[in-house]
C-alpha cells in the first residue's frame, strides 16, 4: 500500500464504472461527471476495466453485478488476483436482490452496494461515503 | 375405492356356452354312457381310464369339471383327488365324485380329501344337468373375480406414482411396478424385503417423513413426496406409502427462481435510465428546464418511481407467495428500528407537512425479526399514514408490551376507513377507494405484503378505525424468549408485605412491585409479559375476577398466590400454585418458585 502520496489522494477524485448498458453508463457519466466532478473512465465490460485500471489508476470502482462475459464478482477477482486494485473501494452495482444475494457480494470484497434504480442526484455523495468507509477500514 | 359395478346378472351370459368335462372311469361302458350325457347337453367330454391319465389329461387339458370315478385299478379317487388339490394352483378345479357303491361313508371320505361333491351311480341325468349348470355359474363367478383382481392390478401398476404397502412390523406386503423400478433391484421383489432393507429407515421414520431423498450423492439422486394412507384388514394393520417424484416441481420451482431473477434484472435496468434521466434533467443536470417542462419531467419522473416501486411490490409477492423469501430472524431492539424508520420517512413527511411522534413505552424491547422486511413492514405502514393525514396532521408511533407480546401502533388522524373495507384491508390488491386521488402511488399490495411478511415473522398485523377520527395500524411481535427479559412481578396491596415479598426474591432476579393490577399494566407495557406472577389477593376485589385479570397478563407465565386469604384448592382451581400466607417465610416462596419454573438453574437438564 502507497502510504505517501500527494495530497490528492486525500479526496476521492478517479472513478470507474464498469456497466455494460450504454444508456446507465451515459447516466452514470452525467451523474458522477458533469454534475459531481469526478474524473470518470467508462468501461463497457470486465475485460475493458482489467485494461484500463492500470492506466487509470481509479480510487473507486462502481461494478455491475450482472454482466456477460465477466460478471462483477468476476471481474473483482481478477483484479485482485492482479493486484491492481490494492487500497482501491469497489461498490457494486446491481438490480435490488434479496438479502442473501447481497451478503455474498459483500463476502466478495465489495466496500459496499448501490441498488439499482438510483438517484442520479446523490450517487456522487453516496460512493464518496463508502470511499472514506473503505479507506477507514483496516487492511485485511 | 369405485370400480365400475359388474352385474351379477351378467355372470350367466359371461359364463362359458359349455364346460370341458373330464369323466374318469376304468369301465369302458359307464365311462361312455356318462360322456355321453355331458355330450347330449352340449359340453365338450374327455376321456381318462385311469387315476394317472386323469392326472395328465387335468394338466394338459386343464378341463373345467372332472367326474371322477371312486374305484379305479391304480389308484382310488381319494388320492386321486388330493394329487389333484395339490397339482392344482391358483384356479380351483370342481371335483365330483361318482360310485355305485351303497352309503353315504365313502362319499364323506371323498369330500373331507377335498372333493366338491358326489353322484350315485347311475348317474341321474337331471341332477348331472343341475350341477353342472350350478358349477358353470360358480366358475363364471371365479373367472370374473380373477378378471377383476387382474384390471385392479393393472391400475395399480399403472400409477405413475410408487405405490408401496407395508404392514405393521414394517415388511413389504405389495407394490406397484413403479416402486419396484424406483426402489427394487432387477429380479428381485420388493414383497417381503423390510422398510428398512428399502429405504434405509425404520417404519415410523418413514411415516412420519413428508419427503424423503433417494440414492443422494449419485447424479440421479431425488426428492420423493411420501404420503401415507393407514387403514386395515381383519384386525391387521397396513400402511400404503405413495412416493411422488419431485424431480419435475423442483426444477419448474428453479426455472421460476431464475426468470424472476432475470425479469427482475430486466426490468429494473430499463428504468434506472429512465428514472437516472429524470432526475438529472430535474435536477438541472442539462441545464434549466422551462417551467412547464419541469413539470412535465416530474409527471414522468413520479410515475417511474411508481413503477420501480409496483416491481418490486410484485417480485416481493411471489417470493412470498411461492415461500422463497428467506428471513434472517435475529434479535431486534424495536426502539432503535422504530427512530430508524421514523428518520428514513422523515422527508416525506415533511413534504406532506405531517409531524411524525415516537413514543417507546418499552424501551428496551426486543423481538425476533427480520430486521430489514420489519422496516418494510413499517415504511409501508408510515408512509399509508402518512399519505391519508391532513396537512398538519400528527403520526403517533407507539411501542408498549402486552401480554401476547410487544406491541407496535401506528396511530394517523386521517379520513379512517369504512367498515365494511376493514376485513378486506390486508387482501391482494385492496384499496378502499380506487378515485381516491392521494391512494395515487399505491399499488394495493403494500398492506398484503406486510401481513404476509409480518405472518412469517410469527407476529400479527391489525387494523382500527373510526371513520373522521383516523386509523390504527397495529404489529403484535412475539418477545424473543432468549432476551435476558426474563422477570418476576408482585402484586400486593400492603406496602410493607409487598416490599419484603420483593427483597426475599431479589438477589440477581429482576423483580418489579406494584399495588395493583392498574400498576401491573403498565409494567407490562414498559417489560412486556412477567414469567412469574407472585400475587396476593387479599383486598384486590372479588379473589376468582382477580386471579382471571392476572392470567391475562401473561398467557404463559407461572403464578403463585402467596396469601391467607385463600387457600389451596381455591389456587388449584384458578391452576396457580398456593403458598400459606405471607408469612409462610423466603424458604418456602424460594422452594416454590424453585419447584416450578423449568428455566431455574438447579433444576433445568444438565
Amino acid at each position: 500500500m502507497a502510504a505517501v502520496e500527494t495530497s490528492s489522494s486525500d479526496e476521492l477524485r478517479r472513478v470507474m464504472c464498469v456497466e455494460d448498458d450504454p444508456d446507465i453508463r451515459m447516466i452514470l457519466e452525467f451523474s458522477l461527471g458533469r454534475l459531481a466532478g469526478y474524473e470518470v473512465c467508462l468501461c463497457a465490460s470486465g475485460a475493458q476495466a482489467l485494461e484500463q485500471v492500470p492506466r487509470f489508476r481509479p480510487q473507486l470502482i462502481l461494478l455491475d453485478v450482472m454482466m456477460p462475459d465477466l460478471s462483477g464478482p468476476q471481474t473483482l477477482e481478477q483484479l485482485r488476483q492482479q493486484r491492481l486494485i490494492d487500497g482501491v473501494a469497489v461498490v457494486f452495482l446491481t438490480a435490488k436482490a434479496m438479502t442473501d444475494e447481497l451478503e455474498d457480494l459483500l463476502q466478495h470484497g465489495a466496500t459496499g452496494i448501490i441498488v439499482k434504480p438510483f438517484d442520479p442526484v446523490t450517487l456522487g455523495q453516496d460512493i464518496r461515503i463508502y470511499w472514506q468507509h473503505g479507506r477507514d477500514r483496516p487492511p485485511a | 375405492m369405485t370400480t365400475r359395478q359388474e352385474n351379477p346378472d351378467r355372470v350367466e351370459d359371461e359364463a362359458p356356452p359349455q364346460l370341458c368335462v373330464l369323466v374318469a372311469d376304468d369301465i369302458a361302458g359307464s365311462r361312455e354312457a356318462l360322456a355321453e350325457q355331458v355330450l347330449s347337453m352340449g359340453h365338450r367330454c374327455l376321456l381318462a381310464r385311469s387315476g394317472a391319465e386323469t392326472l395328465a389329461q387335468v394338466a394338459r387339458e386343464r378341463p373345467d369339471v372332472v367326474l371322477l370315478d371312486l374305484l379305479m385299478p391304480d389308484m382310488d379317487g381319494f388320492e386321486v383327488t388330493r394329487r389333484l388339490r395339490q397339482q392344482a394352483r391358483g384356479l380351483w378345479l370342481p371335483v365330483i365324485v361318482t360310485s355305485a357303491l351303497q352309503g353315504e361313508e365313502h362319499f364323506v371320505h371323498a369330500l373331507s380329501q377335498g372333493a366338491d361333491d358326489y353322484l350315485s351311480r347311475p348317474v341321474s341325468f337331471e341332477l348331472l344337468a343341475a350341477k353342472l349348470r350350478h358349477y358353470r355359474r360358480v366358475l363364471a363367478l371365479q373367472s370374473l373375480g380373477n378378471q377383476l383382481a387382474e384390471r385392479q392390478r393393472a391400475i395399480h401398476d399403472h400409477i405413475v406414482d410408487a405405490v408401496i404397502t407395508l404392514d405393521a412390523a414394517g415388511q413389504v406386503n405389495d407394490a406397484n411396478r413403479s416402486a419396484e423400478g424406483l426402489l427394487g433391484t432387477p429380479g428381485q421383489a420388493l414383497a417381503g424385503q423390510t422398510c428398512q432393507d428399502v429405504f434405509g429407515l425404520p417404519l415410523p421414520e418413514l411415516l412420519a417423513r413428508r419427503e424423503i431423498e433417494l440414492g443422494s450423492g449419485d447424479s440421479d439422486a431425488r426428492s420423493l413426496a411420501v404420503s401415507v394412507g393407514n387403514w386395515t384388514d381383519q384386525g391387521r394393520s397396513f400402511h400404503t406409502v405413495a412416493l411422488h417424484d419431485l424431480s419435475e416441481q423442483r426444477r419448474i420451482e428453479r426455472m421460476k427462481s431464475e426468470f424472476l431473477a432475470t425479469v427482475s434484472h430486466e426490468l429494473r435496468t430499463p428504468l434506472t435510465s429512465i428514472l437516472g434521466a429524470l432526475g438529472l434533467l430535474a435536477a438541472g443536470a442539462a441545464g434549466a428546464l422551462p417551467q412547464p417542462a419541469q413539470e412535465l419531467a416530474d409527471v414522468a419522473r413520479r410515475n417511474g418511481e411508481r413503477l420501480s416501486r409496483l416491481i418490486d411490490d410484485v417480485l416481493d409477492l411471489t417470493k412470498l407467495e411461492g415461500g422463497r423469501m428467506p428471513m434472517h430472524l435475529r434479535s431486534v431492539a424495536l426502539a432503535g428500528l422504530l427512530s430508524e424508520t421514523l428518520a428514513a420517512n422523515q422527508a416525506y413527511a415533511q413534504r406532506s407537512q405531517v409531524q411524525l411522534m415516537l413514543e417507546c413505552r418499552a424501551e428496551g424491547a426486543r423481538a425476533r425479526v427480520d430486521g430489514d422486511r420489519l422496516m418494510q413492514v413499517m415504511a409501508n405502514l408510515l408512509s399509508n399514514a402518512i399519505k391519508h393525514s391532513p396537512p398538519k396532521a400528527e403520526v403517533r408511533v407507539l411501542l408498549y408490551g402486552t401480554a401476547q407480546g410487544w406491541r407496535i401502533d401506528v396511530v394517523d388522524h386521517g379520513a379512517g376507513i369504512p367498515q365494511a373495507f376493514l376485513p378486506l384491508l390486508f387482501d391482494k390488491f385492496a384499496q378502499a377507494d380506487g378515485s381516491d386521488r392521494r391512494a395515487q402511488g399505491g399499488t394495493g399490495l403494500g398492506l398484503y405484503i406486510s401481513r404476509l411478511l409480518v405472518d412469517r415473522m410469527g407476529g400479527q398485523i391489525l387494523a382500527q378505525s373510526q371513520p373522521g377520527q383516523g386509523s390504527t395500524f397495529s404489529l403484535l411481535l412475539p418477545p424473543d424468549a432468549q432476551a435476558a427479559g426474563a422477570w418476576i412481578l408482585c402484586i400486593d396491596r400492603d406496602h410493607q408485605r409487598l416490599a419484603r415479598t420483593c427483597d426475599w426474591l431479589g438477589g440477581g432476579r429482576n423483580v418489579r412491585g406494584v399495588a395493583d393490577l392498574a400498576g401491573a399494566q403498565q409494567l407490562l407495557q414498559q417489560w412486556g409479559p412477567p414469567n412469574t406472577v407472585v400475587a396476593d389477593p387479599q383486598a384486590q376485589g372479588n379473589a376468582d375476577s382477580f386471579c382471571k385479570s392476572l392470567r391475562a397478563l401473561s398467557p404463559n407465565g407461572l403464578f403463585l398466590l402467596m396469601s391467607a386469604s385463600v387457600d389451596e384448592a381455591f389456587a388449584r382451581a384458578q391452576q396457580m400454585v398456593w403458598i400459606d400466607g405471607p408469612d409462610g417465610g423466603r424458604e418456602k416462596l424460594l422452594a416454590a418458585l424453585e419447584a416450578n419454573s423449568p428455566g431455574t438453574p438447579g433444576r433445568g437438564k444438565d
